[in-house]
Formats: C-alpha cells, structure tokens, sequence
C-alpha cells in the first residue's frame, strides 16, 4: 500500500519542519507516480470489463470467434445485436423490469418521505429505538428473506405478480431511504414551515409545499439507490417469480443463459450494455447526489 | 397522504391536545408521529418479520416443497442441519468468502477514495466508473465476466494461460473458484467502501489542514493525525455492512457458478437454496436460513457492542 501513505501527500505542500532525507523534489516525483500510477492501474481494472462489454457488444458473432480482437474493426462491425431486445423473450424481461423498477422508486420516495418527516418533526414516544429497529434491515439477507416469503407470497396469491416483487424490494431499500430522509429534513430549519403555520397552511400544506421541494437532493439519492436495488435485483426476481413471463431482467437473462446455446456472447453484450447504460448515465450526471447520500451517519 | 393528514385541519383540539383512554395517553405528537412510520413497519412486518417467524416455524417442521404437507418434527432439522458435512463445508466456506471479499475490498476500497480525494484531473470519469461499477446490475458484471473467462472468446481465460496462471476454465477449477469468485464479487462492491470512504474524507474540514500546516506538521503527520482518525470510524461501520453483506452473498456467487464445481463454492446463501429449491426440502431450507440469521444477529450484536461504530461518526 505505498500509494495510501503516497496519497495524502500534497505536491505544492512547503516543506516546513520536519522534513524527511528526501528532497521536496523528490518526494514529490514519488508522491506524483504513486497518485497518477494508482489511478492508471484503477482505470484499467473498473474500465477493461466495461470497454470489453461495450466493444464486443458490436461485433458479429463470426467476428467474434474468430479471436480476440480490442476493437471492432469494419469487416466485423455491426449493430444488429442490438436487435435482441426485439426478441419478445427479452423484451418481456426488460419491460417487467421497468414496471417493478419505476413501482419501487415511487414506493420508495413516497415512503420515505413520510417516515422521514416523521422522525424529523415529531417527538413520539420510541422514536429513536424504532429507527434503531429499522437498521436491523441490513442483517435480513434477501436468501433468509425470499425462501419464507415464496410460500408465503403462494399462499397470498402474489407469487408472479408485480406487486409482490415491489414489495419485497421496497422494504429492502428502507433502511437506507428512511434515514437518509430523516437526516436530510434535520438540516431544513423547522422555522421555515413555522412561517407557513403562521400564515394560515395546515401541517400538511407546510409538508408539501415547504419541505418537500427541499428534499429533492436526498429524493434523487434515494431514487438513485432504490433503481440500483430494483433493477440488478436477482434474489427475490429469482424466487418469487419463477414463472418466465412474469420474470424481470436479471433472472430472465440468467435463465436464458443457462438454458439455450442458441444466443451468442456478442447478443448477451449487446443487451448487457444497453441495461447497463441508466447505471452510466446516473454514475455520470447524479454522483454529487450520491456522494451526498452517503454522507449520512450510516448508523 | 393528504387524506390522512386532513383530520388535522378539521380537529384543532386534538391536534393540540391528544386524548388519553384511561391511564393510557396517546399525545398528538405520538399519533402522528406513529402514523408517519406506520407504512415502513407494515413494509417491514410484511416482508421480514413475518418471514422470519414463518421461517422459524417451518424449520420445525419436515415440509416437502412440492406438497405441501405440515408435518411437525420439532428440533429434528437442526439436528440433522448440524450433522450433515455440507452445512460445516459451506460454513467454513462462507466464511472465507465473507473475510476475503471483505479484506479485499476495503484496501481496495479506502485506496480508490484516497486516490479520487487528491487527483484534480480525471476524478470525474474515475468516480463515474466506481460509481458504475456499483450501480450495475450483479447479473451484467457476471455475464462479462463469464464472457472474459470464456475458454473459446474469453480474454482473461486467455492472459491467464498465456502467464499459466491456470489452464482450464478458471471457474471450473475446485481450487481456484473460490479465489475467482472473491475477486469478481470485489471488482463490484469495493466501489461501496470507496463512497462511504470518500464522504467522510469529502467532510474533513480543509481548515485542519491548514491548521496543521501552520504548525508545522509533515504530510504523513497530518495522515495520521486528521484523515486516518476521521477514517477509522468510517471503516469500522464499513467493515460491519460490508461483512454481513457478503456472508448473505448470494446473486453473484450462485449467477458465477451456481455452488459448484462440485461444492467449491457453496456458502450458507447457495446451500439454503439449493436444499429448499433443489432437493425441495423446505423445513430443512429454512433450517439453515435461520440459522444463518442467528449466527449474523449474534455476530453483529456482539460486532457493535464491542466496537461501538456508531460512537465514531461524525457527519
């Protein structure tokens, strides 16, 4: 790890007091390497599978066994994987996906939200101890969760359908949703909804039109992580909807691996990078929002 | 919600006061508070507490998936749970991949942050790549990942013999499995430690900087002395979160391999799974899903008692 104690150097730093037998100039080429050298080696390890998936993803499949090439080159070039999620097969996946997806986002802010103010602006009695209580949600493993809830879902007559998927992977976003929410509405000024009281709004005018507007930073992280959840969720997708129609993404596109040769890795890339591109953009234009989001105390 | 906030506005005085039945007194505050919450703990009452007691339940029993027939048989699953080898097996297995991943992903983890911390140029497409790697979907990382092990197209299969690091599939090697799995499943979630990491060094006041620059202070004094104490509470609640995250590790593991070759890398997740949905033992699956659960509920108890993470923190 000489690159941790390289990295909390700084180059322009003057050399005052205790300066070690190295010179500045050295220190600082050292310094310099170990920071620019980290982040080459970083860059190669998160990119190379990303790029790999991405290049492969237009190639033709002859192209593609033909050997490993590190670019798409004209003669093996093509877009028409693409044309896998036309196959009704994946595009059903894709589509039960996106309606579990946006049903748990919306789940989730609407929920939170709530239960945030909640926690923010009242004083009840246990409050603490039941925020405390929802933490306990990280320890439920989905396995632990999904094995019980598959019959349980059968008897209730939700196994297959949406909204038990949405449910169950609501309930798993909470822990994070709700305290971010809470944490959050703690730094908007309580006197700022007291000047709408006092204008004549009731508590949940104030709500609406007071603090919600100004929660949209924690919303987009929430939303952000509740995506996340929803959309590369295998377990709960996996077990509580085993029929194939009904299944999302992520165990449909499992199933179809293990069950056909038919489809080639060039198809599988295609479609791996278009479901992978919301993760992108959001990676690219929200990590301020996300970064945000992490700054809460997490326990 | 606007229908159950609009009570409030028609009922001033229960608003202000609460009512008490008897000795029990419910203030506003309590009731609206309480209400507030109430979809969470119903969420909560649905999806987990009422499975777990489910689950609790049904290990006592012998329930054959396919029919299913109550059968009570008390404590005859656990018995039987802690007698067969594959439960040790995948318990001990378990456990290096949790201690593994976790060790793995933490250096990696904290040296990503430190190193975004510090670089001017280039931190937003680095931070867009850890950012992404995290929010990708597992089943889109194993499927690349399987591509790149590929034995006919795969690049890495291909630098790996070319280096004779291995000669066959990776995956498909008893020895090297587990070690193959570790390593992917890190590449995914080291991004996790990298943004509660970077948060709190994002927090650090730049005023202690300068404050220890003023004195005096070496650059690796100032390491010690601000960043790494502002550090070790970040990474003693990391070290928690990320642990009991990878012991309950299934996707990845079971969309890698599925357990195999033979059981070399069935952890407790894979073995609930495949006794409940595979050999269609549902008491047994639940057998050993509860106890996993104690076993984290234990750990993890004792894990903040000890440690006190929460002490640590400071936003």
């Amino acid at each position: 790890m000489s690159t941790q104690t390289g990295g909390d150097d700084t180059p322009d730093e003057p050399s005052l007091g205790r300066s070690f037998r190295l010179s500045h100039t050295y220190r600082s080429l050292i310094y310099r390497t170990g920071l620019y050298g980290s982040m080459t080696v970083l860059f190669v390890i998160l990119g190379f599978p990303i790029y790999w998936m991405a290049q492969n993803a237009f190639k033709t499949r002859l192209g593609l066994q033909e050997g490993i090439t590190f670019f798409p080159t004209p003669d093996i070039f093509t877009v028409q994987q693409f044309d896998v999620i036309f196959n009704p097969t994946v595009g059903r996946y894709l589509l039960n996906s996106v309606i579990v997806t946006i049903g748990v986002v919306v789940t989730v802010i609407v929920v939170s939200l709530i239960a945030g103010y909640g926690l923010a602006r009242f004083n009840y009695k246990h409050k603490v101890k039941t925020a405390r209580f929802l933490l306990v949600g990280y320890m439920f493993s989905p396995i632990v969760l999904a094995i019980p809830l598959y019959l349980i879902w059968d008897t209730l007559g939700l196994l297959n359908r949406y909204v038990g998927l949405i449910l169950a992977l609501s309930a798993m976003s909470m822990p994070f949703a709700v305290w971010l929410m809470w944490k959050y509405i703690q730094t908007i000024p309580a006197s700022m909804e007291e000047s709408a009281w006092v204008a004549g709004a009731p508590r949940w005018r104030g709500f609406l039109d007071v603090i919600v507007p100004q929660t949209k930073p924690a919303m987009i992280a929430n939303s952000v992580f509740a995506f996340a959840i929803a959309w590369g969720d295998f377990t709960f997708a996996y077990i509580l909807m085993p029929d194939d129609s009904a299944t999302t993404f992520p165990p449909g596109i499992f199933r179809l691996f293990h069950s056909s040769w038919e489809t080639g890795w060039p198809e599988f890339m295609a479609v791996s990078l278009l479901v992978s591109l919301p993760a992108l953009l959001f990676a690219f234009f929200l990590q301020s929002y996300l970064l945000k989001g992490f700054k809460i105390r997490a326990l | 919600m606007a229908t159950d906030m609009e009570p409030v506005d028609q009922s001033r005085r229960f608003y202000d006061d609460g009512i008490s039945i008897g000795g029990f007194e419910i203030t506003s505050e309590d009731f609206w508070g309480w209400l507030t919450i109430l979809p969470v703990l119903v969420l909560y009452t649905l999806v987990a507490l009422i499975p777990i007691g489910f689950a609790f339940v049904a290990s006592l029993h012998n329930l054959p998936l396919l029919n299913p027939q109550w059968e009570f048989v008390g404590l005859d699953n656990y018995i039987e749970v802690f007698q067969i080898d594959r439960f040790w097996g995948s318990m001990w297995r378990g456990f290096v991949f949790m201690v593994g991943s976790t060790v793995i992903q933490l250096v990696v983890g904290v040296w990503m942050a430190l190193v975004l911390n510090k670089i001017s140029r280039g931190s937003r497409l680095l931070s867009t790549l850890v950012f992404t790697s995290y929010l990708i979907p597992t089943i889109i990382v194993t499927m690349v990942f399987l591509f790149m092990l590929d034995p006919y197209d795969g690049v890495l299969h291909a630098a790996g013999t070319q280096l004779g690091l291995w000669d066959d599939y990776l995956l498909g090697n008893t020895s090297l499995s587990m070690t193959a799995v570790i390593l992917i499943s890190s590449w995914k979630f080291s991004a996790f430690v990298t943004l509660f990491t970077l948060a709190q060094l994002q927090s650090i006041p730049d005023r202690f900087y300068e404050a220890a620059k003023v004195c005096g202070a070496t650059t690796w004094e100032m390491f010690r002395d601000i960043t790494l104490p502002r550090l070790y509470g970040a990474i003693l609640v990391v070290i928690f979160l990320r642990a009991v995250f990878m012991f309950n590790k299934y996707d990845i593991i079971y969309q890698l391999t599925q357990g195999g070759p033979g059981s070399a890398t069935t952890t407790m997740p894979i073995l609930a799974y495949r006794e409940t949905f595979e050999l269609g033992a549902y008491g047994m699956g639940n057998a050993v899903a509860i106890v996993m659960f104690l076993f984290l509920l234990v750990s993890g108890i004792l894990y903040l008692k000890h440690m006190n993470p929460s002490q640590e923190v400071q936003t």
